[in-house]
């Protein structure tokens, strides 16, 4: 009898397994088998060549911008959407009195709107020439930058195109993190005339630390893969490589070049960055749930 | 007086929060405004707002030079057929998570959650050339078919029904009846309002997913709303500006009017989606 009720219990689990297996788990199989073989996609047979693709990979020159772009990426969308929302947050929660769940409402909006819309509105808007806001700023005297040819300002604008979308989750789950600081331990601390920044260094974000270390984690692994759409669909990658990170790489290499073994290696090598950033997340933000209940 | 300057302070802050909500939703009146101008009115006074001689001409054109009808239902397709399967496989995988004594449960979970930190470039290729194989590139079903399951939503449900009070579960074991019965009369009306919002969301996602109909989707009449965008943008402005505000404003109508809707669901559901344990 029980035996029979676990297989039930399996087969409500299959469909989700197989469906993660088949197009998730052996497709990265597929891949890390990929990242050894020298292939274009359409060739009847691949040539093995060991580990060239990461060799290459390590030794090319526009694999270090490429690198280089990735972590500028990552730096800047940590702060659109790791330290603004959490400012925010703290503002709405503990500064500002009133109109709390119209705020949260309103700043997650451009959430649900798609990133190929964002991308398009902001190229509009930030038009060089004939955009307003180079129209403002030409009003004060500044030239808007051509930031889609210019190095260093195309990730800048790339990243704000994907915050508009990013910023609102985050900041949801940021505000519903620090809602969980008990009340009192804060309202005490202010009647002992702690100051509000004290306040929150040492008190609410130590106590929201759980759902600081999930943005943080989702920030990167998203964020990385949120920006793909605006480069893919306003830069390219361009100029010159400027603007690409790791998840364009990979997609340039395999439907750009068609050079699937260096696309394979560079897919893997973000999966084990991902990966470690995954065992952090269980590290310290998952455990809680074995011990519940 | 400590009072009215307390006050005042205040006032001032909810200003600034309405100046910054302004800038944040501005392209989106942007978007809006412009759509209904006349393409020289639009290059002209790019600023101002309110159009001179408005006009739906831009929207008109959209109809006129894509199959845009067809390409509407494509996407909606896609959206509810994703969104439905991904129900049911989510609520089948976490009824078993919370209600059965199945072994591995934690690896499995672990399993799980771990397709979160899978980048899709990782799955690109093969999955690719499995549709080609399957002759499904270049179809909607090509697009369905590697969107089954989420582990969103098997987290969501799970959620929600470990809510549920163990002991109404634990009664109707002992009255033996059946798990086919409890699952749809004791555990779906109850996790009903997770079920719908999670749904929404889905089918958001859905509809605004670029990234793998684009590898997937070659010709017009097949394309989804993100691909025919995508045809009204270049960097320098060489195409036709009000019209692509009018796509704009199109594809992105329908999640908005289910967000002004369900807008508390909607957060709710994010909102927990971050918490853990």
């Amino acid at each position: 009898m029980r035996k029979f009720e676990s297989i039930k219990g399996y087969l409500l689990l299959l469909p989700s397994l197989l469906a993660f297996c088949v197009f998730l788990f052996y497709p990265m199989l597929e891949t890390i088998y990929l990242s050894f073989f020298d292939w274009n996609l359409i060739k009847p047979t691949k040539k093995f060549v060991g580990f060239s693709n990461y060799m290459e990979l390590f030794t090319d020159a526009t694999s270090l911008v490429i690198l280089k772009n990735t972590l500028l990426y990552i730096a800047i969308l940590l702060i659109f959407n790791l330290v603004m929302p959490y400012l925010l947050a703290l503002f709405l929660e503990f500064i500002v009195k009133k109109g709390k769940s119209f705020y949260k409402a309103v700043f997650f909006l451009p959430s649900v709107i798609s990133l190929v819309v964002g991308s398009i509105l902001y190229t509009w808007i930030m038009n060089p020439v004939s955009g307003p806001l180079s129209f403002v700023l030409k009003k004060v005297g500044l030239t808007m930058p051509i930031w889609s040819t210019t190095q260093g300002w195309v990730i800048a604008v790339l990243c704000i195109i994907t915050s508009w979308k990013c910023f609102g989750y985050n900041f949801i789950v940021i505000l519903a993190g620090i809602s969980g600081v008990p009340k009192e331990v804060v309202e005490s601390a202010k009647v002992d005339d702690v100051s509000m920044h004290k306040i929150f260094l040492d008190l609410v974000i130590p106590m929201s630390a759980a759902t600081g270390i999930y943005v943080l984690i989702y920030c990167i692994v998203q964020g990385l893969q949120f920006v793909y759409t605006p480069i893919k669909v306003i830069t390219q990658g361009g100029p010159n490589y400027a603007s690409s990170n790791l998840i364009y790489n990979s997609y340039h290499e395999a439907f750009t070049l068609f050079r699937t073994g260096t696309s394979s290696a560079c897919s893997v090598i973000t999966v084990i960055i991902f990966m470690i950033l995954l065992i952090l997340e269980f590290r310290f933000v998952e455990r809680g749930i074995y011990y519940e209940n | 007086m400590k009072t009215k300057q307390e006050k005042r302070i205040q006032i001032i802050l909810h200003v600034i929060l309405c100046l910054m909500i302004l800038l944040w939703l501005y392209p989106i009146i942007f978007a809006v405004c412009n759509s209904f101008k006349t393409s020289q009115e639009a290059l002209n006074h790019v600023i101002s707002l309110i159009p001179l001689a408005p006009t739906i001409d831009n929207y008109v054109h959209v109809f006129e030079t894509l199959p845009f009808v067809r390409i509407t239902l494509n996407t909606l397709f896609i959206a509810v057929t994703v969104t439905s399967i991904k129900l049911l496989t989510s609520f089948m995988a976490a009824y078993a998570l919370v209600y059965f004594d199945v072994k591995g449960k934690g690896i499995l979970y672990f399993l799980m959650l771990s397709t979160m930190f899978i980048p899709f470039t990782v799955s690109m290729i093969p999955n690719y050339l499995l549709i080609s194989k399957w002759k499904l590139a270049d179809t909607v079903f090509g697009v369905i078919l590697p969107q089954l399951a989420d582990v969103l939503g098997i987290f969501m449900l799970r959620q929600a029904m470990r809510g549920i009070p163990k002991s109404i579960i634990e009664v109707a074991r002992l009255d033996r009846i059946s798990h086919k019965k409890t699952m749809k009369e004791i555990v779906l009306p109850i996790v009903k309002p997770s079920l719908c919002s999670t749904g929404i969301i889905f089918f958001i996602n859905s509809w605004n997913e670029y990234v793998w109909p684009v590898l997937i989707l070659k010709s017009k009449e097949n394309y989804t709303l993100s691909l025919a965008l995508q045809m009204f943008i270049s960097a320098e402005g060489g195409t036709n500006f009000p019209v692509a505000m009018a796509v704009s404003v199109m594809t992105m109508s329908i999640p908005l009017v289910l967000y002004l809707f369900f807008q508390r669901q909607i957060i709710d559901t994010f909102a927990m989606s971050g918490i853990k344990g």
